[in-house]
């Protein structure tokens, strides 16, 4: 089965358009990077504390802003995560500046951090606590077994060890006839509903990078990037002629370009899996141009007449039906996990959307124009001097 | 050929066979990271200015002495600096005598004379060396601690030169775990001069607001219920190195407390201090804070040993006994980075992980056969070993599987039928160009090979440096795409061949393609 023959298209024909498109988007990208939104950086470059909880219902994205700014941080940003509509992500804004050594501002990172699931948590949650209650979706599972050890000896351990299994798989506990299922013993229940409460949210995930760390793994990203690049080209270099391994130069940095600019205009944050996103992009993208390379250097062996536009358009024609089934299993994939993956990696499954269709479109429209106006450029003046 | 191809079969079994044999049961065989399993981890840094000081404070003292007692005359000794003191007031003629003292007794330190006045700076072999003993002990005391609590499967490791990684699974109690591997537990006796007393003012009254020479003030530590300022001796009678052994216990109000006892040396001092001090306070300091200060009340002999008790919580004595039995830190330290993962968050991640591999790898699968068909089959078999192989190597490696990890599974999935793609390609070419059957699977394969290769190498070499300079979860990432790639060269170009080789006959008129 084939969806089509090999078809004629004269990619070549239009590639100063294509290479003002990319040109465009690029520009735009940093426009918008220098002069409006500029990139958000995630935690792990050591910006903040990045929150995850989930709420005993659901409440609209408003609703705890309103809580926040009660406490001054309304300007967190508050994202809304799951389907379910009671996970959300808050991430507090470096609104510590303190300037004195590193571990000063992690502390401030930290008390900030307190001070948000506190507000969450809300003034319920404070009086309950205050009366002496615990609180059944904050309670750690040791804590959790003395109480109950305390009144049912010999069977604390186990229950608390099935209350808090019932947690974790649920996330939160929202009533207690939940626990039913779990055959404690009535009077158990009846104490717990005596002694304990339950909050209105449970923390999911806290992550705070303190200011060195930041650094530092900013440090590794860049290196990491431009480790790559560099070894990436030496390769090309060596397996095929100059003009092809400039080809990949500018293909390499338009892949990490478009990306970025695309990226920039979500509301996305860039943390450390995006750098791997970006790197597997960068690696997954120059296979597309070797393939074709391959496919124009042993078209010219066999045509050795033709222009080499001609051969370029013909390789692209040839490579064509690989090109786009190679690059949909992957969108598949990666389609997957962008839909099915959870919300921990949907940045991560995003970018690499983009970067898959993004890696197609660089190789015909990057990497074989930048070739043959190379060519065009230097071995013309060849020929004229003959 | 058909003995090689007898070969390459034997191969691909025995590898199945081991790849199957390392992953069962994959439930207790793949170790989960961080991230899907719920833990904490911490990255910190060993403040080694702290042991440098202490070494400094140290030596300054053992100086005076020696000074004093070789009839050197000064006025007083100064810290500096870190690793930097100087002593004063010394007399011209002496310089020749104070030379020898000092090339016999402080062979760690380089020194200098200017004036009245000698500075001394502490050699940067023995700083360096002072410095990775401080984080060496701080690993160590650490490792106890967190034994002592009693965290399955932690990670304890050095990071450059003063940070330390603590990586544990499973703590949902993290902020107590995090005080307790920060506390640095120096545990001190020390005689009480005078108060309590509510502000320092009147605690110096008698001594017409001078602290003495050799006391200092010391708060309460307000958690204790004991506020106030205390005048204490800067010596201490005991500290927590001459204690023997310590456990929980309740004190006459049935509250919890700690029990101790010394070993010989401390409790001989301890025994003289009480004997000669009934009456007066004795107040027990952990980390410059009163925990409480009992009247001695009679003389405590060497092995009888005595309660701490400080109002505490049933967890709170837990953990004072827990970090009493480590031992105390060297140097102080401070978080750099701080991450926990709920267990809730890490088993939804798992779960959305499988559903997703579970849609992309059927996704793939199903476009191969209704694309390919029987060659097709031939690709989703293969893929299959691909995931396979994967897995057992993971296994193998004992590397640890992170969420990023799944990713890098997932895209691998997509990657890998690349390969055989490529090769099919090639072989509906060479098809359409009238070859036969065998000519056009063996050609499809050898021609597609540099491509293969090519393409698999280039995101090898991205995914080396990722593994180079990532950390945690971004190294699982990498280390789980480059196992995929390699499986996929192995699966999609030998073993996918030798089952073309296989199941394709020789009388075989056209492809399935």
């Amino acid at each position: 089965m084939e969806f089509f023959k090999t078809p004629h298209i004269p990619f070549m024909r239009y590639k100063y358009i294509a290479l003002t498109f990319t040109g465009a988007i690029v520009l735009a990208g940093i426009i918008n990077v220098t002069m409006f939104k500029g990139f958000k950086m995630g935690v792990d470059f050591g910006e903040g504390t990045l929150i995850r909880v989930m709420l005993k219902s659901h409440q609209p994205v408003g609703d705890i802003r309103q809580l926040l700014q009660r406490v001054g941080l309304g300007n967190s940003v508050i994202q809304e995560s799951g389907k379910s509509g009671r996970e959300f992500q808050i991430r507090t804004q470096q609104v510590v500046k303190v300037k004195a050594g590193d571990q000063e501002q992690m502390e401030a990172h930290e008390a900030l951090a307190n001070k948000v699931i506190e507000a969450l948590r809300g003034d319920a949650t404070k009086a309950e606590l205050a009366r002496g209650m615990k609180d059944l979706n904050g309670l750690d599972e040791k804590s959790l077994a003395a109480l109950l050890e305390a009144s049912f000896p010999g069977s604390g351990p186990e229950a608390a060890r099935d209350i808090v299994a019932h947690r974790n798989v649920q996330g939160i506990i929202t009533d207690f006839s939940e626990l039913q299922a779990l055959n404690l013993k009535p009077e158990m229940l009846t104490f717990l509903k005596d002694k304990t409460f339950l909050g209105p949210l449970t923390i999911l995930s806290r992550e705070t990078v303190g200011p060195q760390v930041g650094a530092d793994l900013r440090k590794k990203a860049v290196m990491a990037t431009i480790w790559s690049l560099i070894a990436i080209l030496v390769y090309i270099a060596l397996r095929f002629k100059l003009e092809y391994g400039v080809a990949a130069i500018f293909t390499l940095t338009q892949d990490v370009l478009i990306t970025m600019a695309v990226y920039s205009f979500t509301n996305r944050e860039i943390n450390l899996t995006i750098i791997a996103g970006i790197l597997t992009i960068v690696g997954y993208s120059i296979n597309d141009t070797i393939v074709i390379f391959d496919r124009v250097r042993e078209n010219q062996k066999a045509l050795r007449k033709e222009s080499l536009e001609h051969i370029m358009d013909l390789s692209l024609n040839q490579c064509l039906s690989r090109t786009l089934i190679t690059s949909g299993t992957v969108f598949l994939t990666v389609g997957a996990l962008f839909l099915f993956g959870g919300e921990v990696i949907n940045d991560f499954a995003f970018l690499m959307l983009v970067g898959t269709i993004e890696g197609v479109y660089s190789t015909i429209y990057q990497a074989c124009p930048v070739v043959l106006i190379w060519t065009q450029l230097f071995k013309q003046k060849k020929g004229a001097r003959r | 050929m058909k003995k090689n191809l007898q070969w390459k079969a034997l191969l691909t079994v025995l590898l199945i066979a081991g790849a199957i044999f390392f992953v069962y049961p994959p439930g207790k065989k793949i170790k989960l990271g961080l991230d899907l399993k719920g833990g904490v981890h911490l990255v910190m840094k060993v403040l080694t200015d702290d042991a440098i000081n202490v070494e400094t404070d140290q030596e300054i003292a053992r100086m005076e002495e020696l000074f004093k007692k070789n009839n050197v005359t000064f006025t007083s000794g100064t810290k500096d600096a870190v690793g930097k003191y100087s002593i004063q007031g010394l007399m011209a003629d002496q310089e020749g005598k104070t030379r020898d003292l000092l090339d016999q007794y402080a062979r760690d330190w380089a020194y200098s004379f200017l004036g009245d006045k000698v500075t001394l700076t502490l050699k940067p072999l023995v700083v360096q060396l002072l410095r990775d003993q401080a984080v060496s002990q701080a690993l160590e005391t650490i490792r106890n601690r967190i034994d002592q609590i009693g965290v399955a499967e932690p990670l304890l490791q050095r990071q450059g030169s003063d940070n330390l990684v603590v990586e544990l699974p499973g703590v949902d109690d993290p902020d107590r775990i995090k005080d307790l591997i920060k506390v640095t537990a120096m545990l001190e006796w020390k005689l009480v001069k005078g108060g309590p007393t509510s502000d320092e003012a009147s605690l110096l009254q008698a001594t017409n607001g001078q602290v003495p020479a050799d006391c200092e003030v010391v708060k309460g530590d307000p958690k204790r219920g004991q506020g106030g300022y205390y005048l204490v001796n800067k010596v201490s009678v005991v500290t927590g190195k001459d204690l023997r052994t310590v456990r929980r216990t309740v004190d006459e109000w049935n509250s919890p407390a700690v029990a101790f006892s010394m070993n010989a040396d401390g409790g001989a001092r301890f025994e003289q201090a009480t004997r000669e001090n009934v009456g007066k306070l004795i107040a027990i300091i952990l980390d410059g804070k009163v925990q409480s200060a009992p009247i001695v009340e009679s003389e405590i002999s060497r092995s009888q040993g005595g309660i701490i008790r400080g109002r505490f919580g049933a967890q709170e004595a837990d953990d004072l006994v827990i970090i009493l039995k480590a031992g105390a830190l060297p140097a102080g330290i401070k978080y750099l980075e701080e991450r926990t993962i709920g267990p809730a968050l890490g088993a939804d991640s798992v779960r959305q992980g499988l559903i997703a591999g579970v849609v992309a790898i059927l996704a793939v699968m199903g476009f191969m056969v209704f694309y390919y068909k029987m060659s097709g089959l031939n690709a989703v078999f293969v893929l299959w070993l691909n995931v396979l192989l994967l897995f057992g190597a993971l296994a193998y490696f004992k590397a640890t599987l992170t969420l990023p990890g799944i990713a890098g599974i997932i895209l691998g999935i997509g990657m890998a039928v690349d390969a055989n793609v490529l090769v099919f390609e090639r072989m509906k070419e060479e098809a359409a160009l009238g070859k036969g059957v065998l000519t056009t699977i063996s050609l499809g394969f050898s021609r597609a090979f540099s491509a293969i290769f090519d393409s698999n190498l280039t995101t090898i070499i991205s995914a080396v440096f990722l593994f180079q300079f990532g950390t945690g979860p971004i190294k699982g990432y990498a280390v789980t795409l480059i196992i995929s790639l390699l499986a996929n060269v192995f699966t999609a170009v030998f073993v996918s061949h030798l089952i073309f080789d296989l199941t394709v006959k020789k009388t075989a008129k056209k492809l399935s393609i």
